[in-house]
């Protein structure tokens, strides 16, 4: 990143004049974006990569909303009170109220204004229940999620090739409901690709590509609010103490474009700055699931004015453990895949004592398991972790884009013909794997973890779980040839710190009180609004919500 | 399966593209995507290419054998994935042909912006509607000249479950990664001064 004086005094004269700007174009700067212009802004998008859509069109598509619209007209039956304490189980005590209140108060109302006014079709992800059903007070079995129609890519003109048509993280061209209902992700055999092919010919987007279709759509194309790729924020133009615009950079030249109500910052985390997440997130290693956009630009840019950070808790955040697949990149650079192999049968993951740790099917329970720390031997003795697969895995599941039958990178994954010569292999306490997979395999016959409780969350179940098995996470692992793969730590964007902002998304300042004319929202506002917690599908919901709070609040609507 | 064909012309004798194209290690760096090829039989050869779907590029490796030689106007070849369920066929064809008719237009030096679009746009609803492009590009030569065709033709089978949906994320690539191939070794060899070759026939 291009390192400049600060604040940036405005220039003689400007490139671009509006209202405001999005610095992102990811769904909270989109929504930002459609909620200011629709109060009578002239809004523009400045967009860093080549590509608009952010993080947002990178993910599965998911936005969690309690008792939204769309549970009403199904008849699913839940109720704001049982939403607002599923998240006050989820925050742990760490949540800000005024800013979980708010959010709380205002997720409904922005899905639905971007159904109704700007056209997004969402649908009800039924049957999928929240992380803690059914022991969480609040929790439902099923349809808080929301997720989007199809979406036909040629119906944004030029901006068709300039967005994502598929995430590398799913197949894409399905609906969640499909998904499910040919086997989820375990079973990704077992899907229609005939008709998957059939979609991806005809352009027609799904998951998160298809949510930020949607919006795209809306605010670039039916709005015709002008939008430009490739083109970074570089530093943040001050003026009397207040921020007054942006200085980017477009064609390798200043592009300085004045918002006159406001700068709403929606660049996501800091996934691929290695010294914010090593500082920030107190892990040894870092890698990302995400394109290699995420440098912490809102953090240095408002950093740079004077802007408080914000943290949460680290511990429970949405990390994970995966693999880079050789060969595999993502806009030039490596890409990371998150492994969720380790939720299926005849799969587990052990630490280097040869030993399991967690409950491999939840990531909510192997996150802080992951973290541990131990004070006797200064250590974090269970990374890296080893998933560990056998050959009744390798004929069922597919390890990342690998199918069963096709040949697996020996780069990447180990095969032995005994877990004493994969865990010698792999560096793993050999004497303790065989003792972890003899305990492991005689209650995995019987559909039984009693040790960590894979497969006892409904959530995972649905996830992972084969359901043709008693308990579909669980098989043994007992079939030769065995299989290892050494993990390493995997983020999907959600970050610990993030800028401190207001009940109206504003960011505020070092010494108290809010800095004019600039707004955080998504991911590169700190989580205090969620605390301790995080469920799927809670990002995409803050990122449309405190975006539509920002651009409402920039044309004085609130 | 997924399938292009490209054919193209030039004013240059059927003898001298084949000098240039029998020898792979000529033009190996003009294929969409090349990282390496090894050579290792008159036949047999190994390459890795990077697969760009945009949002997610991938190193696939081929084993390439050729299964016919016929100097000086075709190779015919099949390849198989190493570490992806894909196999295909293909094939290079250069032919003398007769000369330019009079009334054909002489090629512009340079294609027009709009003329342009129009080819990707019939490129991308050819790779759209059929899982086969073809394309005849217009002629390098004026009237009267003698001409060469050359002609470039590759099908890939993707396997395994997801084959339905890695063919239809290819088959936007084909018509493209033809192209490139047989416009870029042409350029070259028009580029080079006149009486200039690279390589001899075999």
């Amino acid at each position: 990143m291009a390192s400049a004086p600060a604040p940036v005094p405005p220039p003689p004269s400007w490139d671009l004049e509006v209202d405001l700007v999005a610095v992102g174009s990811g769904l909270g700067g989109l929504s930002a974006a459609i909620a200011a212009h629709d109060r009578g802004l002239r809004v523009s998008v400045l967009e860093k990569a080549p590509r608009l859509g952010g993080v947002s069109g990178f993910g599965g598509g998911e936005v969690f909303v309690p008792n939204h619209h769309k549970m009403r007209e199904l008849g699913i039956a839940d109720s704001d009170e049982a939403g607002r304490a599923y998240f006050q189980f989820l925050s742990a005590g760490f949540a800000d109220p005024t800013l979980q209140a708010t959010l709380l108060a205002n997720m409904k109302p922005a899905v639905e204004y971007m159904e109704k006014e700007a056209g997004v079709r969402w649908i009800a992800v039924e049957g999928l229940p929240d992380y803690y059903y059914s022991d969480a007070p609040g929790s439902h079995a099923g349809g808080r999620y929301l997720s989007v129609d199809l979406f036909d890519g040629k119906s944004l003109g030029e901006w068709q090739q300039k967005t994502y048509p598929m995430t590398p993280h799913v197949p894409p061209g399905a609906l969640h409901r499909e998904m499910y209902a040919w086997g989820g992700l375990a079973c990704v055999t077992q899907w229609d690709f005939e008709l998957i092919g059939q979609r991806v010919a005809n352009d027609q987007r799904s998951f998160g590509p298809g949510m930020m279709g949607w919006f795209v759509k809306a605010a670039i194309v039916d709005r015709g609010i002008p939008a430009f790729v490739s083109t970074p924020a570089r530093g943040l133009v001050v003026d009397g103490g207040a921020v007054v615009g942006v200085r980017a950079e477009r064609d390798g030249r200043p592009f300085f474009v004045r918002a006159r109500r406001g700068v709403v910052l929606s660049v996501g985390g800091y996934d691929w700055n290695r010294e914010l997440a090593r500082q920030f997130e107190s892990m040894p290693d870092w890698n990302s699931a995400c394109p290699p956009h995420l440098h912490g630009d809102h953090l240095v840019m408002a950093g740079e004015i004077g802007a408080a950070i914000g943290a949460v808790p680290p511990t429970d955040l949405a990390l994970f453990y995966g693999y880079h697949i050789p060969g595999e990149e993502s806009d030039g650079a490596p890409l990371h895949r998150s492994s969720w192999e380790c939720g299926c049968p005849h799969a587990l993951w052990v630490n280097r004592a040869g030993k399991r740790f967690c409950d491999e099917s939840f990531y909510k329970d192997y996150q802080p398991r992951l973290r541990h720390w131990d004070g006797q031997t200064q250590s974090m003795p269970n990374l890296p972790p080893f998933l560990i697969f056998d050959q009744n895995y390798r004929d069922r599941y597919p390890l990342g884009s690998f199918m069963p039958g096709q040949p697996l990178p020996p780069e990447l994954v180990v095969q032995a013909d005994s877990p004493r010569a994969l865990a010698e292999q792999l560096g793993i306490d050999a004497d303790e794997l065989e003792r972890t997979l003899e305990r492991f395999n005689e209650h995995a016959r019987r559909g039984e973890d009693p040790d960590f409780g894979k497969g006892s969350r409904a959530w995972s179940v649905r996830l992972t779980g084969d359901q043709s098995y008693p308990n579909p996470c669980v098989g043994p692992v007992e079939r030769a040839p065995f299989y290892g793969v050494r993990l390493v730590p995997v983020s999907v964007g959600v970050n610990s710190h993030g800028l401190r902002t207001d009940e109206h998304g504003r960011v505020q300042h070092l010494r108290g009180g809010s800095i004019g004319g600039l707004y955080a929202v998504g991911n590169s506002a700190a989580l205090l609004d969620m605390g301790g917690g995080y469920q799927s599908g809670t990002s995409n919901m803050r990122a449309i919500t405190w975006g539509w709070i920002a651009g409402r609040h920039a044309a004085g609507a609130v | 399966m997924a399938e292009a064909s490209y054919t193209t012309t030039t004013r240059l004798p059927v003898e001298s593209i084949w000098a240039f194209v029998q020898d792979m290690d000529n033009w190996a760096h003009f294929v969409m995507g090349y990282q390496s090829h090894e050579k290792r039989s008159d036949t047999e050869s190994r390459w890795t290419l990077k697969g760009d779907l945009g949002v997610l590029s991938r190193s696939l490796t081929f084993e390439v054998l050729i299964t016919e030689w016929r100097a000086p106007s075709q190779v015919r070849f099949t390849l198989r994935g190493s570490n992806e369920p894909m196999s295909g066929e293909g094939a290079f064809t250069i032919e003398s042909t007769a000369t330019a008719a009079a009334a054909e237009p002489a090629a512009p030096a340079a294609k027009s912006i709009v003329a342009r679009w129009l080819e990707a746009l019939a490129r991308w609803f050819l790779g759209l509607v059929g899982g086969r492009a073809e394309r005849e590009a217009p002629t390098r030569a004026t009237a009267g000249e003698s001409l060469s065709t050359m002609q470039f033709q590759l099908r890939l089978d993707p396997g395994g479950p997801m084959a339905p949906m890695v063919n239809a994320m290819i088959t936007p690539l084909l018509l493209p990664a033809a192209e490139q191939l047989a416009d870029k070794i042409l350029a070259h060899l028009e580029a080079l001064p006149a009486g200039a070759s690279e390589g001899e026939p075999r």
